[in-house]
């Protein structure tokens, strides 16, 4: 079997008291498109935090594609591409001169980087204001750049923070296709979302993370038929055969429906 | 048919007041948690006194001002410290928005704040600036000197200048929203940052144009100029200093109508001012969105060639060359980062006509060329300052690019070095141009010497620069005006180092001098750069140990929402 693309083992991330990210041993292996899910404040950001150097973890140890982490940070980030939150974008550059910049930073020659420049921007459909900052662009055409700096340099890992967050239909279905064709060839991409349809639709293989810790990984299928397994006879279980939607799992497993039923002592 | 329990009918504004007060107290009691935050006060106790020293200093010095006008019946005179208040209330928070903090009160309109509360609240921020305590402090000062001069004037002085005070505190805030209002967006805040940058430099031509106006018609005879001050004077009677300098001379003259007159006129000026404030607050409390808009681009169809990147050479890396284009890019699009380059030429300028010897019409460094190089250098370099001590303060999220990227700290900081060097290259040699082409061309020692002192410098700024962008760095947001303010402690670190320098270029200036010599001054400053470039190379060798452990603080202040 291959080594895993990313593994963790017993990752953690306090913040004073606060145990963000507790004792994760995460396992990705190549060319899984992994989602990653979690209710807010789970700890899914500072795990992509950690898997990508931004954040230091306070506990255990990171291999990606074989690579310690800690040990061999430049080796690893030459082999992965990260789409954080922030999106790490240069407001005062147009998108050719980011993409140029980004190319170059990640070891492309002058000549590569200019020609894989405009061929993103010809296919994220960016070409149209070469002149344009990106602080002007609209939030969508910025998600595209920097979907299209990570990918510029053909990372064999794609780490990804909330992609679809406010991009609309058409830019979405660009990204997506994008995404769908990097894993055809052989990429892995590790993807974090809120939105549990868009997960269920690319995803092959799931992580929950709740309350800092590790709650479920595996396949769709077997996340499905775990949730099954555990539903106690005569309880809100599905019932065998049921097809439960990723919605349902995650939110059996995070306890979503306790949540539902409690109320407000204002809210009468 | 379920209800929501309404929510209260009336809300305290008294309420609303405590839980802001509630909220600023817990941002600065969590801001100490840190050791930059503990630092950071560290460096406030020392602005601090400065302040207190101004506020004292000030209120004693007007006060017996005061005392000795009133006292000898000129209180016309009052006018002149009047109009020194007046300006410091008003330029000082734009010149020294180091060093002062605003916060920025629009955040609060998200929840259910009435105008009036609204109102009052920027009002109450606006009083909190150090400058509107200073100007108070004077105020009073003035007020007691009067009131010890004479006592029977004391309350008709205290209500002068308690309007005075008001018309002041009106206009800072009229100013700042407005400005605000055109900084919102990029292009009409480049032009006014580029208008206020003029307005700074002609306003240092003031006192050179004066000492060459009187040089030019001498003591002895009567200057048109005379005329035109004298002009000057009867305008100023209607501007708010003027008139409440006249409120008081005129009321000591009983002529107490006329007095009326020029604090109903003052009150008037407050009026307009309130007007325009109002204007902006009614428009930002109905939530204006200055948002930057897209902007509109030529559409071109068809896949765009682009350009291959620069290239260094000298052995430096592509990711070198990469960031150092960055740099440029970046610079030639940041005109409040660009425009005070001019400044040393300016200053050249400035010192050009300045200190002149009305006995030969010439300035000072007319009569010792052999400083204008140096100065002009020193200038360049204090300016540079402005970009090496906190060098990711422009960049926004992309800051996180460089712990993303399969890049050393050490390389990107190099890149900015080089950048900020160039900067100073470019600096130096128009600096030396204008010392030619003002004074006379700078002799080779004298040359040779100030390119070597400013090597000296530039490295042991780089060096202290690189740390204290790590260390305590400081989100530049040029929207946000009034709101940029630099680390305390930085500026304080980057004064020592100015100061560090220039003693030892100062020891350096008197070997020279000892030997009646350029080249003892000029190797001495070689040695110290040399010595220098040891500790920056040292420190670079090092950076990325503190670049990593200070990720989180430089991404959290660098990323946030302004």
């Amino acid at each position: 079997m291959d080594a895993p693309a990313i593994a963790t083992e017993h990752l953690t991330r306090r913040f004073g008291q606060l145990v963000a990210v507790d004792d994760v041993n995460l396992r990705v292996a190549p060319g899984q498109f992994f989602g990653f899910l979690g209710p807010n404040g789970a700890g899914k950001s500072t795990t992509i935090k950690m898997l990508t150097g931004l954040l230091a973890p306070t506990g255990g140890r990171m291999e990606i594609l074989g690579f310690d982490l800690a040990r061999n940070p430049v080796e690893v980030k030459r082999q992965i591409g990260v789409v954080p939150e922030g999106m790490a974008l240069f407001g005062r550059l147009t998108g050719a001169e980011y993409l140029n910049f980004a190319a170059r930073m990640y070891g492309l020659d002058r000549e590569t980087a200019a020609k894989r420049t405009a061929e993103l921007l010809d296919f994220m459909d960016l070409a149209s204001q070469p002149k344009a900052l990106v602080a002007d662009y609209s939030h969508g055409m910025q998600k595209k750049l920097a979907l299209a700096a990570a990918v510029i340099h053909g990372p064999k890992i794609l780490f990804l923070d909330e992609p679809f967050e406010g991009v609309d239909a058409i830019a979405s279905g660009t990204l997506k296709a994008m995404l769908q064709r990097m894993i055809v060839r052989g990429a892995t991409i590790f993807l974090t979302s809120h939105v549990l349809e868009i997960v269920e639709r690319l995803c092959s293989h799931v992580g929950i993370i709740h309350k800092g810790r590790l709650v479920a990984q595996g396949s769709l299928e077997e996340l499905r038929a775990g949730v099954q397994a555990n539903a106690a006879p005569g309880s809100a279980g599905a019932p065998a055969g049921e097809r439960l939607t990723l919605e349902e799992i995650f939110l059996r497993i995070v306890g979503g429906e306790r949540i539902a039923d409690q109320e407000l002592s204002w809210l009468k | 048919m379920a209800e929501v329990t309404p929510a209260p009918n009336t809300i305290s504004l008294r309420e609303q007041f405590a839980a802001i007060a509630q909220l600023r107290w817990n941002i600065f009691v969590h801001s100490l948690r840190t050791v930059r935050g503990r630092m950071e006060m560290v460096s406030w106790i020392f602005i601090g006194f400065g302040y207190t020293v101004m506020g004292v200093g000030g209120t004693i010095g007007l006060g017996v001002a005061t005392w000795y006008l009133v006292s000898h019946n000129q209180e016309e005179w009052l006018a002149v410290p009047l109009w020194l208040i007046f300006l410091v209330w008003q330029l000082l928070p734009v010149m020294a928005t180091a060093f002062t903090e605003n916060f920025d009160a629009s955040n609060f309109l998200r929840f259910p704040l009435s105008y009036r509360s609204y109102f009052v609240i920027r009002m109450a921020y606006g009083a909190l600036d150090p400058t509107t305590i200073i100007g108070c402090l004077w105020l009073a000062g003035m007020a007691l000197g009067a009131g010890v001069a004479a006592p029977s004037l004391f309350l008709w002085v205290a209500i002068v200048l308690l309007a005075f005070a008001a018309l002041n505190i009106l206009l800072g805030r009229m100013i700042f929203s407005w400005i605000e209002r055109w900084l919102a967006r990029r292009r009409s805040r480049e032009i006014l940052i580029v208008v206020f940058f003029l307005f700074i430099i002609s306003f240092q031509f003031i006192s050179p144009m004066m000492q060459l106006y009187f040089h030019h018609y001498g003591h002895s005879r009567q200057p048109p100029a005379l005329a035109l001050a004298t002009q000057l004077v009867a305008v100023q009677r209607f501007l708010p200093p003027g008139l409440a300098s006249s409120a008081v001379s005129l009321s000591v003259r009983s002529r107490f109508a006329l007095a009326l007159g020029a604090l109903a006129l003052m009150c008037a000026y407050s009026a307009a001012f309130l007007g325009l404030l109002n204007i902006r607050l009614v428009a930002q409390f109905r939530g204006e969105n200055l948002g930057e808009a897209p902007a509109p681009a030529a559409v071109r169809r068809g896949k765009e060639t682009v350009a291959a990147g620069w290239e260094l050479g000298g052995g430096l890396s592509g990711a070198v060359a990469a960031m150092f284009e960055k740099e440029f890019r970046f610079l030639s699009r940041s005109g409040p980062m660009i425009f005070p380059l001019v400044m040393p030429v300016v200053i050249l300028v400035i010192f050009r006509f300045s200190f002149i010897n009305l006995r030969n019409g010439s300035s000072f460094l007319q009569s010792h060329a052999g400083f204008a190089f140096p100065i002009g250098a020193a200038y360049a370099l204090l300016i540079l300052s402005n970009i090496s001590y906190n060098c990711f303060g422009s960049e926004g999220p992309g800051v996180q690019f460089y712990y993303m990227s399969p890049v050393r700290f050490r390389e990107v900081l190099l890149a900015k070095n080089l950048a900020q060097a160039a900067i100073l290259l470019v600096e130096m040699v128009l600096v030396w141009v204008a010392v030619a082409l003002l004074f006379s061309p700078p002799s080779i020692g004298i040359t040779l010497a100030t390119l070597a002192g400013a090597a000296f410098a530039a490295l042991a700024s780089f060096t202290v620069g690189n740390l204290m962008s790590l260390y305590s760095p400081k989100k530049i947001d040029w929207a946000a005006f009034g709101r940029q303010r630099a680390s305390g402690l930085t500026a304080l670190a980057a004064l020592g180092v100015q100061a560090t320098c220039m003693g030892m270029a100062a020891i350096a200036v008197l070997v020279g001098v000892y030997f009646h010599q350029t080249w003892p001054a000029s190797v001495l400053l070689i040695l110290f750069a040399a010595g220098m470039l040891r500790g920056y190379t040292y420190a670079l060798s090092r950076i990325d140990e503190v670049a990593i452990g200070r990720r989180e603080t430089l991404i959290a202040e660098i990323c946030r929402a302004s």
